[in-house]
């Protein structure tokens, strides 16, 4: 028969490499990894596996329940330490910062071609009660105040109307950047979010936003103000309207994942696909922080409209070749060498 | 020990098992209230601040309209901020908010690891949806259906929401006084407890100091005669009597040293040569 120590003496024993290892995990719950120093890190993990050689020898000895529960909770709150650093996650990685902005820009348009049918379902979804709203409301202007009361729209046409000659009051542009980025951004990841329903969440606030967004430029338009409103339009919606379409798409994927999970199980699939549409959702997000600066700060300014127009049309250019072509893999040379 | 429907039995590379004790809704909701309040009281704050600032910058230059202007574009910044940021960024850094501390409560990955800041942003990302219709009611209902009590946001990122357990080490129980030489005499060799009589004995022994002399006697009396018929053994005092029952079954047969400190027993049997 094995013999073992009595508890008071395994107990005693080891109790000094269990504080120590207390005081690591405590210093860890306080500061995270930045509480260690390098003799911290060379301890810690043979301390663990001390610690869990204990947990197994005070089982396999029928020590008392409180002991092994202690060991048990030490073995466990050390494991979240030790075995949460990935590869490329370190300090010093993040410290550099650099190689991971630069890998997100590319993930970001590669996370969108792969997701492309949600993309394309997604811009149908805005685009189609866009096009319906703002003809509707173009040929029947009382059609948009069913969509957006007519207090909103009446002052909002007057400003096209005046034009932006004048530019913005000070300060107005910075109380409405503030404004663009609480309320589109939020509705973007809104969007993203609630499409985890099945996609009916993110199918409902495309369907909105493009129906209402519709009806105003119909609207406007109607009322002789269309050029303005759409040199106001352009600048900003190749990042504004593109975000929300992407918003949208990933979300819709989101919920493609629940309804149609192929192989995995429900919850692998939604996990696996959160994971891969995350980045979407941070880059429209990224998108529309984008689009809030230049909407409150070029869009509204005194700038002359042929200078907006050229930008405007410039940026649509760069955003969609952008979501098109960086960060794809040249096949060609690939295939020269297989 | 038994566990219960609450925890989340981990394997580690040791292949040690070991469970964490996974958080319900009640907790839960205590710290995120507490979070609601710390941060929608830290943009009060800064809303005021930056009010007065701006206006007692703009009272002298004159440019009141503006500065007032820049106020309260910084002020829906920062309520963005506390909406979209707040929880993400602290369980991004740390793996839990200042409520969640507050209540021992920490994110984990469902295999018990630290989570990542993609993990952080995602599941707080998804609260918009966990809050619908109204207080989290969708969050609530999907928490009570999944096993490890996972809102929307956990299930897309993986996450779980696990109670820290409290690391103060046990102290094991000790006979007090020492048996005296009579008693040693009269303990039987051999006490054999199955596990449940063991851990209940344990468990009044290390309660016997919160008692009370009557209630202890009392408590004592109730199980010791089980035990006095079974082995034989009796003394004037029941509680007297579990301690040294306890102490034998604990202890005997085992020594004070650890085994490395004795002398092994040699493996060579005789005529063999040791290994070269």
């Amino acid at each position: 028969m094995i013999s073992a120590v009595t508890e008071s003496a395994f107990a005693s024993r080891r109790q000094g490499d269990w504080s120590r290892l207390e005081q690591l995990a405590h210093r860890f719950s306080l500061k995270g990894y930045r509480g260690f120093t390098t003799p911290d890190i060379v301890l810690i993990a043979p301390l663990y596996r001390d610690v869990c050689a204990d947990l197994a020898a005070a089982q396999a000895a029928r020590y008392s329940a409180p002991l092994v529960e202690y060991l048990q909770n030490l073995a466990a709150t050390t494991h979240t330490i030790l075995y949460g650093v990935r590869a490329g996650e370190g300090r010093a990685t993040r410290a550099e910062g650099g190689g991971s902005f630069a890998a997100a820009l590319t993930a970001f348009p590669r996370a969108v071609r792969s997701h492309y049918r949600a993309m394309l379902l997604s811009a149908a979804l805005f685009l189609f009660p866009f096009a319906v709203g703002s003809l509707v409301a173009f040929y029947n202007p009382d059609f948009a105040f069913r969509i957006v009361p007519e207090d909103t729209l009446r002052p909002l046409t007057e400003a096209y109307l005046k034009g932006f000659d004048g530019g913005r009051a000070a300060g107005e542009g910075a109380t409405m950047a503030g404004f663009y980025v609480n309320n589109n951004v939020g509705i973007a990841l809104r969007c993203f979010a609630l499409g985890i329903f099945g996609g009916l969440g993110s199918a409902f606030y495309l369907f909105d936003n493009g129906l209402s967004i519709g009806a105003v430029l119909g609207y406007v338009a109607s009322q002789g103000a269309g050029a303005n409103i759409l040199t106001f339009i352009v600048g900003h919606g190749s990042f504004e309207l593109t975000a929300i379409v992407l918003a949208g798409g990933a979300g819709l994927s989101l919920g493609w994942s629940v309804v149609s999970p192929g192989t995995k199980t429900r919850a692998a699939s939604l996990q696996a696909t959160g994971k891969d549409v995350a980045v979407i959702a941070f880059g429209a997000a990224a998108m529309l922080l984008l689009a809030a600066a230049i909407e409150a700060f070029w869009s509204g300014s005194s700038i002359p409209s042929d200078v907006k127009r050229g930008v405007g049309g410039v940026l649509w250019a760069l955003v969609l070749s952008y979501l098109v072509f960086v960060g794809r893999e040249n096949k060609k040379a690939v295939r020269s060498w297989t | 020990m038994e566990s219960l429907d609450t925890d989340v039995a981990i394997e580690a590379p040791e292949h040690i098992v070991f469970s964490y004790r996974v958080a319900g809704p009640g907790r839960r909701a205590i710290a995120y209230l507490i979070d609601l309040v710390l941060c929608y009281g830290s943009v009060c704050v800064f809303s005021v601040i930056v009010l007065f600032a701006l206006g007692g910058a703009g009272a002298f230059s004159g440019a009141v309209e503006g500065l007032s202007g820049l106020g309260i574009g910084l002020i829906l910044l920062a309520l963005f901020a506390a909406q979209w940021i707040y929880f993400a960024a602290w369980e991004g850094v740390t793996g839990r908010t200042p409520g969640k501390s507050a209540l021992r409560l920490r994110v984990v990955t469902t295999t018990g690891r630290p989570i990542n800041f993609t993990d952080a942003v995602l599941r707080n990302t998804l609260r918009a949806a966990d809050a619908l219709p109204n207080a989290y009611v969708v969050g609530l209902a999907c928490m009570a259906l999944t096993r490890r009590f996972q809102r929307l946001g956990d299930l897309v990122a993986g996450t779980m929401v696990i109670i820290e357990a409290k690391t103060t080490a046990a102290m094991p129980l000790r006979l007090w006084p020492p048996a005296t030489p009579d008693e040693l005499m009269n303990v039987p060799e051999h006490v054999a407890f199955d596990a449940d009589e063991r851990a209940a004995i344990e468990l009044f022994l290390r309660r016997r100091g919160a008692l009370g002399p009557p209630r202890e006697w009392e408590l004592a009396s109730t199980i010791a005669p089980a035990f006095e018929e079974r082995f034989g053994f009796r003394t004037p005092n029941p509680v007297r009597t579990l301690a040294l029952l306890y102490d034998a079954a604990v202890n005997a047969g085992r020594s004070e040293a650890p085994p490395s400190s004795r002398v092994p027993d040699s493996y060579r049997s005789p005529g063999e040569e040791p290994p070269a």
